[in-house]
């Protein structure tokens, strides 16, 4: 059985490892501690601005990429992200997600702007921003980052993206997750909210300020463990609940990273956290081992293909010096877009700024442009994306995790029709 | 030799707290993980997290403790592990928890970090002190003068001590083909997890290995936890003087998994020991599941294991998880025919070494470990696995199921027993 | 239009200016400061947080290190709400000459300067993120000063004294009476009012916008040079003691400790415009490179803010010595009636903010003695309010406050420790706003969004009993 090494356990990841450990492979995940997940709204954004407001995010792709050469779309077409989309789908559990990623929702944020994006958590989908919406956005002011007048005053002065206006008055409950807490993060209501006892009382005080043919808003902390928080609460407060997500820890984000972390290892990888890779073998252009940072001694990881999967800047694996240079962490690859004077310009609100699209090149099957023939790249760590502002970070991630996870698979069975294969790199242990 | 070496405890924690964990907190970028993990600010407020009493209470810390709220934090280690940027938030925490009790040491902090010492007293007269600690009204008196709960998990002392068996036993007659090894017990090895001790020593003997237990002693973890850096590190090396005794270059074996996390990691990253001695011990030490899997990765592992039907919740210490091995129990225990074992998915037992001994912090123990203990009773009534000693007392006293180290199921499934 | 009438006039309100307003309160006069913006916002607010022992003057400056010392130890008791007593020391990196310190010894001797030679491996016990390559090391009583504590401590002691403080108050024009001031035209930029104060005497601290306003009165040609100098703040203390190279003065020669930062500076460039200062990414990079010299690692620490202020540096050709009193190498003081033949005006630069108190007590002695009274300076001998209990700066205090109402208040900004209470506080006009270095980490944006929101809590609750405004409408 051929052994891949994937390091980083972010979305790419994790779906990466699965897929592969489903494919057959025996797959170790290596990761410096918790991946991206829990930062995240829990939103599978494939293509929210083009930079114009999309509505239809597939459809838009190929225009888009087009007007974007270097952009990981030009690999990625729509039928890789409908793969990716769709695998994820099914690693998450069928009641997970709710939307199409032919088609974007726009849904309220933290502010009271309004985001796209397509394939979104169950408890968002009453969300959506439609003309003629009446919402009533409401939340404790325990929480101290969910403002319900910001949010309500913001949609309600807000034209629609699709025209029209929507309804939105606002209240602030006084509801502590616990008693005598005053600050309190999201994760500690969702908990609170796991008890059956808590939430009754919790719908009890929103269903007190509904208005007949409302929808009410509330913050993204509907349970973390307790997957029946929003059938309950909807039917308790007698009207539409949906949430809004919130800055991290982000509740979703959370249950998401649980759900795809359980699905990895049901499928056997086995996960190491707390090893950040700091060294590496290897050999006539392959990678032979990564070597990470374990207390005591550091532990040597062999394998045939090695998955990097370890985000970009935000997560350390791409470095802007303090000379201004950018350098990339793990394996100290060559970089795409790194070779600009200005990475930075001092227009914060104007242009895309350059440093946002430096990262690791790839070949249609996502094999690193560097000097291993067994190095493959997904998800943030791919150059020419600026992903927060375009709204395509989940789409690249897992369309990029299956093309890699299905590249490394076909190149295992093409290697094991070959009987006389090298078993030097199965090396055990150091 | 520059004042960094010196084995003076003001030194120690000015050199820990500024060149070792200091340095990573720039690395914060809040995005609270940390918080989302921690089992401690799960189950109470009293705790402010580890992002508030790690990278963001430090940047107002100057020598001086004004924040005491910092000691409700367990040193489970989560946070460390977790942390996506590399940020040492409980070796930050365990710095200034340090600082905070060199102004102030409650009488209870000395008495139950001294581990070997409490063994030592109790193992000769085991049946009165069993009696004794089972007894509810002494227990009260306890809890009363040095704060120790009348509920919380107690060893069990034994009749006979590890070095007593292995004076006593017959010896292997087969001779060793697969070379020496140094087996370190711990305290608890030594003392009261004395049935762990052996049936690791008859595994890597059943396996070819001739196993050295040299004469050892403690390893200060619960000093260390308790902020007793000086104390702790006099220990240390001491212990790392003796363990080297054992046999240069040799490999070392535990299956206690606190004390070698500490050789591994805690000496050197909390308290800042930079000493050679260390460096070598924590280089050559290995869990002993770690080093059963090391060689089954390595093809020399002998899997022809007998077939033991049994589904087992097996809990991962925050200690072994820290180690940044990922959980090697849980991958041997797949290659025994029948066994299937549940991973508990449970952050932390709530024990955390000594945490959950204290009064004050009892009842936020048992709320932390209250879904482990729920997860093991409806797993198997009869029995659950898990790699550390306190651990285990806290899961058997809590939920009433037997906790055995993992190498049980080994021992057995090798015909050992 | 508005109509006051002042015996004084202090034109701006950075530490010059508030320590002028103060010396003239306390002697009796009736005074009024006026900004153009708040309080301590030029360079007042733009520098590194340096209180100097004179340990830096010792050998290039003697007279001004032996103000330093003695000004020191004076802040130190009346503003010790605004004086961290760091300690500090100078040390000698590898490319500096070792020899050197034995010029500064004999200097610090020499001046009254307290200053030990302590062992090199003392000082890595002190200070460990020091480089070990250091081969020798002096300490002194360094500290570091909060600027705009100090200032609105001054500002508020003169207050104490009946004086009027007047913020966005724009000097439009200065009114003469024949060969004597009469009056200084404010433009009210709140309000959009003009404002007249009628008065005796205008004492020019615009520091280096001092050339400006001595112009509206007609007094061509003052030269008040802008000196820019970078600074760069780093996310946490590096070191817990400021630390000075232990050679002639020079750039980038000071790190700072001063609250839950550290500062490195500085620079000194010629600039053209004090409202328009540049900060170079070369004077950045120098920056980082003596950061390194002093503290190994330093370019991989974080750095979250990097400023210039401008130095009012005096070079006035058409001033001979005999018309300007030099009452140190460091501050200049301008009297226009010798040189314009303008009664009523003098301008006062230069100097260091350390000595600010001593600049004022020197150029209000001037002014007294023009106008014939005898009234001796008092400011050295009276704490500020805020400061009576002698109790200095610590950097715990925010965690000590936290520990007491963590769980009754919200924190807004986490890396400051910022509280919702003290936030309402602060921004209620009548107290003094808290001064922080925001580290600028990823939830800066909202703490914005919460600071915004801040007198928003659930009712019922401690906080919100604590602020008079309400919550939006009830749903």
């Amino acid at each position: 059985m051929s052994r891949v090494v994937v390091i980083g356990a972010g979305l790419a990841g994790l779906v990466a490892a699965t897929r592969l450990a489903q494919g057959g492979a025996r797959v170790v995940l290596v990761t410096k501690g918790t991946g991206g997940l829990p930062l995240s709204q829990g939103t599978i954004d494939i293509l929210g601005y083009a930079p114009e407001r999309v509505t239809r995010p597939l459809d838009a792709l190929a225009g888009f990429a087009a007007a974007n050469p270097g952009h990981p779309y030009n690999l990625l077409d729509a039928d890789a992200v409908r793969l990716g989309v769709a695998y994820l789908r099914e690693l998450a559990g069928p009641e997970v997600f709710v939307g199409d990623p032919e088609v974007n929702l726009q849904l309220p944020t933290a502010v009271g702007a309004i985001r796209p994006s397509a394939v979104v958590p169950a408890e968002m989908a009453a969300g959506a921003c439609v003309d003629g919406a009446r919402f009533l956005i409401t939340g404790p002011g325990q929480l101290k980052d969910f403002h319900p007048q910001l949010i309500a005053e913001n949609l309600a002065r807000t034209q629609l993206p699709e025209g029209g206006r929507l309804a939105a008055r606002w209240a602030q409950l006084d509801f502590p997750a616990r008693p005598g807490e005053s600050d309190s993060t999201g994760l500690t209501f969702a908990r609170s909210l796991d008890d059956p006892a808590y939430r009754r009382r919790f719908a009890a005080a929103v269903r007190a300020l509904v208005q007949p043919g409302e929808t009410v808003g509330l913050p993204a902390v509907l349970g973390v463990s307790d997957a029946s928080v929003l059938t309950d609460l909807t039917a308790q407060i007698g009207a539409p609940v949906f949430t809004i997500p919130l800055p991290p820890p982000s509740v979703p984000g959370v249950r998401l990273n649980n759900q795809l972390t359980a699905a990895a290892k049901a499928a056997g990888v086995r996960i190491i956290p707390g090893a950040k890779v700091i060294d590496h073998r290897s050999s006539n252009g392959r990678l032979l081992s990564v070597i990470s940072a374990t207390a005591g001694t550091p532990r040597e990881y062999a394998a045939d293909y090695f998955v990097q999967a370890t985000g970009g800047f935000e997560s350390g694996a791409l470095h802007l010096d303090s000379h201004n240079v950018v350098h990339e962490t793990v394996f100290g690859l060559p970089l795409v877009g790194a070779d600009i004077t200005e990475l930075v310009h001092g227009d914060y609100w104007g242009p895309p700024q350059p440093l946002f699209k430096v990262g690791v090149g790839v070949d249609a099957s996502m094999k690193v442009d560097g000097p291993y023939d067994n190095l493959y790249a997904v998800g943030g760590i791919l150059a020419g994306a600026t992903r927060w502002q375009e709204k395509s970070g989940e789409g690249i991630a897992v369309a990029s995790a299956v093309r890699a996870a299905d590249a490394v698979l076909a190149a295992i069975a093409a290697t094991d029709q070959t009987p006389a294969r090298d078993d030097a790199t199965q090396g055990a242990q150091a | 030799m520059t004042p960094h070496d010196s084995n003076n405890a003001h030194d120690n924690n000015n050199y820990a707290a500024d060149q070792v964990a200091r340095a990573s907190l720039d690395h914060c970028v809040k995005c609270n993980i940390c918080e989302t993990h921690c089992p401690v600010s799960a189950v109470t407020p009293l705790f402010s997290g580890p992002k508030f009493v790690g990278p963001q209470a430090e940047r107002y810390r100057h020598g001086e403790s004004v924040d005491h709220s910092l000691d409700y934090c367990s040193s489970c280690g989560t946070c460390t592990l977790v942390c996506p940027q590399g940020v040492q938030i409980a070796e930050l925490n365990s710095q200034a928890r340090a600082v905070m009790k060199a102004d102030h040491m409650p009488l209870r902090d000395q008495l139950i970090s001294r581990t070997t010492l409490m063994g030592m007293a109790m193992t000769p007269m085991a049946p009165v002190a069993n009696a004794a600690l089972g007894f509810k009204p002494l227990r009260m008196v306890i809890e009363k003068v040095v704060g120790i709960h009348r509920d919380a998990p107690m060893p069990t002392a034994r009749t006979q001590t590890l070095t007593g068996w292995l004076k006593k036993r017959k010896a292997p007659t087969k001779a060793p083909t697969r070379g020496s090894l140094v087996y370190f017990h711990g305290c608890a090895g030594g003392y009261f997890e004395v049935e762990t001790s052996k049936r690791s020593i008859e595994v890597l003997e059943h396996l070819g290995y001739e196993v050295i237990v040299p004469k050892q002693s403690c390893c200060g973890l619960a000093q260390q936890s308790n902020g007793l850096f000086d104390q702790a590190t006099a220990q240390i090396l001491k212990l790392c003087d003796e363990l080297r005794a054992g046999g240069k270059d040799l490999t070392i074996i535990s299956a206690s998994g606190s004390c070698t996390g500490m050789l591994k990691h805690e000496a050197h990253e909390i308290m800042g020991v930079d000493d050679s001695r260390l460096a070598d011990v924590s280089t050559r030490i290995r869990d002993i599941m770690e080093f059963l899997l090391d060689l089954h990765d390595a093809g020399e592992l002998p899997t022809n294991f007998k077939t033991i039907d049994i589904t087992v919740p097996y809990h991962a210490p925050c200690q072994l998880k820290a180690q940044g091995m990922g959980q090697p129990a849980m991958e041997v225990l797949k290659l025994i025919p029948g066994v299937k074992a549940i991973e508990s998915g449970v952050t932390c037992c709530g024990i955390a070494g000594t945490y959950g001994l204290k009064k004050e912090k009892y009842e936020i123990a048992q709320a932390v470990g209250q879904p482990l203990f729920d997860m093991v009773k409806a797993t198997n009534p009869d029995l659950a696995l898990c790699d550390t000693e306190t651990c285990r007392w806290q899961i058997a006293k809590s939920s009433g199921v037997r906790t055995e180290h993992p190498i049980y199921l080994v021992h057995q499934a090798y015909g050992l027993s | 239009m508005r109509t006051l009438s002042a015996d004084v006039v202090v034109i701006g309100g950075g530490a010059t200016g508030a320590g002028v307003v103060r010396d003239v309160a306390m002697r009796g006069y009736k005074a009024v400061l006026v900004d153009r913006v708040d309080l301590g916002q030029g360079t007042t607010g733009r520098y590194h947080g340096l209180l100097h022992s004179g340990g830096r003057y010792v050998v290039s400056d003697p007279h001004s290190a032996s103000e330093c010392a003695q000004e020191n130890a004076i802040l130190t008791r009346i503003q010790a709400d605004a004086v961290e007593e760091t300690g500090g020391y100078f040390v000698a990196t590898e490319v500096d000459d070792p020899a050197w310190g034995d010029d500064f010894a004999r200097g610090a001797a020499a001046t009254k300067v307290p200053a030990e030679e302590i062992s090199v491996s003392e000082l890595l016990t002190l200070e460990p993120r020091l480089n070990r390559k250091i081969s020798r090391a002096f300490r002194v009583l360094d500290g570091s000063v909060d600027g705009w504590q100090l200032v609105w401590g001054a500002a508020n002691s003169a207050k104490h004294y009946g004086a009027q403080i007047l913020t966005y108050h724009r000097v439009t024009k200065i009114n003469r009476d024949g060969d004597r001031v009469a009056a200084v035209i404010c433009r009210d930029d709140k309000t959009g009012e003009d404002v007249t104060i009628n008065c005796n005497f205008v004492i020019n601290c615009a520091a280096a916008w001092g050339g400006q306003i001595a112009a509206m009165a007609g007094c061509h040609d003052v030269q008040v040079v802008p000196g820019a100098g970078i600074m760069i703040a780093m996310n946490h203390r590096l070191t817990n003691s400021v630390i000075n190279r232990l050679t002639y003065p020079a750039d980038g020669d000071i790190l700072v400790p001063v609250h839950t930062v550290c500062v490195i500076g500085t620079t000194d460039q010629k600039a053209d415009d004090p409202d328009k200062l540049v900060i170079s990414r070369e004077e950045v990079q120098q920056m980082m490179d003596c950061g390194e010299l002093l503290v190994p690692g330093f370019r991989d620490a974080r750095a979250i803010h990097a400023w210039a202020g401008a130095r009012p540096l005096v070079k006035d050709s058409r001033v001979g010595s005999e018309d300007t009193r030099h009452m140190s190498r460091g501050m200049s003081i301008i009297d226009h009636d010798s040189r314009d033949g303008l009664k009523g005006l003098l301008t006062i630069a230069g100097g260091k903010l350390t000595t600010y108190r001593l600049m004022a007590e020197h150029v209000v002695d001037q002014m007294c003695e023009q106008l014939g009274d005898v009234r001796p300076c008092t400011t050295a001998n009276e704490a500020v309010p805020g400061s009576e209990s002698g109790k200095t700066y610590q950097v715990t205090h925010r965690l000590h406050a936290r520990e007491e109402d963590r769980l009754d208040d919200q924190i807004l900004c986490e890396c400051e420790l910022m509280s919702r209470r003290q936030w309402v506080n602060a921004s209620t006009p009548s107290h003094r706003p808290a001064s922080t270095t925001c580290a600028a980490n990823c939830d800066s944006a909202w703490a914005l969004v919460r600071a915004v929101f801040a007198r928003c809590g659930p009712p019922g609750s401690r906080w919100r009993r604590s602020t008079s405004t309400s919550s939006g409408r009830p749903a």
